[in-house]
């Protein structure tokens, strides 16, 4: 078998591990991400057609990988120290792994669809949609008029919208 | 664009502004508008199927937003704290110096309970010059060609001058290795004060009410924050100062220590459990939960794997049968002692 993939991983596997290793400071991090970068291009194999530069393609795909790593570790941490926090000084509060593990879920999701979003838009965002903060107090806490909040909030929903599939 | 994409658009925003109209009412408390303006969202759903079909993606993420109440028992807070610190790692690098600020303005405000969410992820932290994540190990050449290396969850910031070459340590551990300039000393600063060097080699570790300075070669001048004369310290020595003031030095030996550092290995020498945890939590992915007080009395001499926290963790709970580590999940170890029975 000599398909363009079994060449670039061949050629090229042993030499993106080293880079994410000196990247990621771990070796098993290293190994998990060299691996998912050859399965994400597995799955867009057109990719590699006519790939010149198949070390800066490399690095590119494993780059997005390691910035979403990073999201995703951050978001667990901030999360599940929150919550540990939040059921010190509740002690009926008791999750258990999988009611976390679905909370974690939906936050990647809804996270991925922000990311991108300027601050203040994402800002009232949350607000108004998880604290349920009513738009006046908004307005107030970002010393902008109720109708900049509004705006915010129509951007933050149409860029959600753009990021889940549609043509916002 | 084609008519039918511009349609697309307008029939989004529409939809936008109808579901912050609804949650407006619902915000407000107002019952009354509430159901009017409902009544009116459900007839412009129905009166194009394209409508509805914009509608029912932003409204299944709405869901999925007020959802996440419920699960910490109808507290906003940790899935907001996670939200703010996925957003402010969640962009590129270049994205990232260009909205620091904004993000800084983003993460302040957010009024997030401060002592948790600063602790995961301080805004000095996110915008430091040189920084490592849990775990991970980086050497770097400065242009004068000092070297720094830094153990995991460490963060600097460099301020290079004509007089003073600064090092400000923000957290973490660091090994220096000053080269020589007898025009500009070279500092190393935290909030406990200043560490001044000619040329020489030591290691400097942030604790969060103290700095330690371990010396392995040639010799520092340390000022605690709060003044006073500074103190020369020698290579073979430990010193442990806070704002206030110095703890008297203690010996070292500067070969072990070192080479401790390169096998990524802690060694410690009578010392409180919290400080060894606060080490093995900045080397670890995810969240170290323990209580500073209850653990305080409990003083530890050993040699623990950095690379290998969870190793470390099982050492420690072996040559201490009074300590409990339970892990909710990898992210999340709580460390406590078991109670008398």
């Amino acid at each position: 078998m000599h398909s363009p993939i079994h060449v670039l991983y061949a050629d090229h596997h042993g030499w993106l591990l080293g880079w994410l290793r000196r990247r990621l400071g771990c070796p098993h991090g290293a190994a998990d991400v060299a691996h998912d970068t050859f399965v994400r291009i597995l799955a867009s194999r057109d990719a590699l057609l006519g790939l010149r530069e198949p070390r800066a393609y490399l690095t590119t795909t494993a780059q997005h990988l390691l910035i979403d790593r990073a999201r995703r570790q951050a978001l667990e941490r901030a999360y599940l120290a929150e919550l540990a926090a939040l059921a010190d000084s509740h002690p009926g509060l008791a999750p258990s792994p999988e009611e976390t593990l679905a909370a974690l879920q939906a936050l990647e999701q809804i996270s991925a669809a922000l990311d991108g979003l300027p601050p203040r838009p994402a800002r009232a965002f949350l607000l108004h949609f998880l604290d349920g903060e009513p738009q006046g107090a908004i307005a107030a806490t970002l010393g902008v008029s109720t109708r900049m909040v509004r705006k915010y909030l129509v951007q933050a929903l149409l860029h959600c919208h753009a990021a889940t599939g549609g043509h916002a | 664009m084609s008519a039918a994409a511009r349609d697309n658009d307008s029939i989004a925003t529409e939809a936008a502004q109808w579901l912050v109209s609804l949650r407006d009412d619902e915000t407000q408390g107002n019952a009354a508008a509430l159901a009017r303006t409902r009544a009116a969202f459900i007839a412009w759903k129905a009166a194009d199927p394209r409508h509805a079909e914009a509608a029912q993606r932003m409204e299944a993420l709405l869901e999925r937003v007020q959802g996440l109440r419920g699960q910490a028992g109808g507290n906003a807070r940790p899935a907001q704290a996670a939200l703010n610190a996925a957003l402010s790692t969640g962009q590129s690098r270049r994205r990232r110096a260009a909205r620091a600020g904004a993000v800084l303005a983003l993460v302040l405000a957010m009024a997030v309970p401060a002592a948790v969410a600063l602790r995961v992820w301080p805004p000095a932290y996110l915008m430091a010059d040189l920084r490592t994540s849990a775990g991970e190990w980086q050497d770097h050449q400065l242009a004068d060609g000092t070297r720094i290396a830094l153990r995991g969850g460490s963060a600097v910031n460099l301020r290079y001058d004509a007089a003073r070459r600064t090092l400000e340590l923000v957290q973490g551990d660091i090994l220096v290795d000053v080269a020589k300039d007898a025009a500009r000393p070279f500092v190393v600063q935290t909030a406990h004060g200043l560490i001044r060097a000619l040329g020489t080699r030591f290691m400097v570790e942030r604790q969060p009410d103290a700095t330690v300075l371990s010396m392995l070669e040639s010799t520092t001048e340390v000022q605690p924050a709060a003044g006073g004369a500074p103190l020369r310290v020698h290579a073979g020595e430990r010193l442990r100062f806070t704002a206030a003031q110095a703890d008297a030095a203690t010996p070292l030996d500067a070969s072990t220590t070192e080479g401790a550092w390169r096998r990524h290995q802690l060694v410690v020498h009578d010392q409180p459990l919290p400080e060894v945890l606060d080490a093995l939590a900045r080397q670890r992915p995810g969240h170290l939960q323990y209580d500073r007080a209850a653990l305080e009395g409990i003083r530890v001499s050993a040699v623990l794997p950095l690379d290998d926290t969870g190793r470390a963790l099982q050492l420690l709970v072996d040559s201490f049968p009074q300590l409990r580590v339970r892990m909710l999940t990898r992210y999340f170890v709580m460390v406590d002692t078991a109670p008398q029975p």
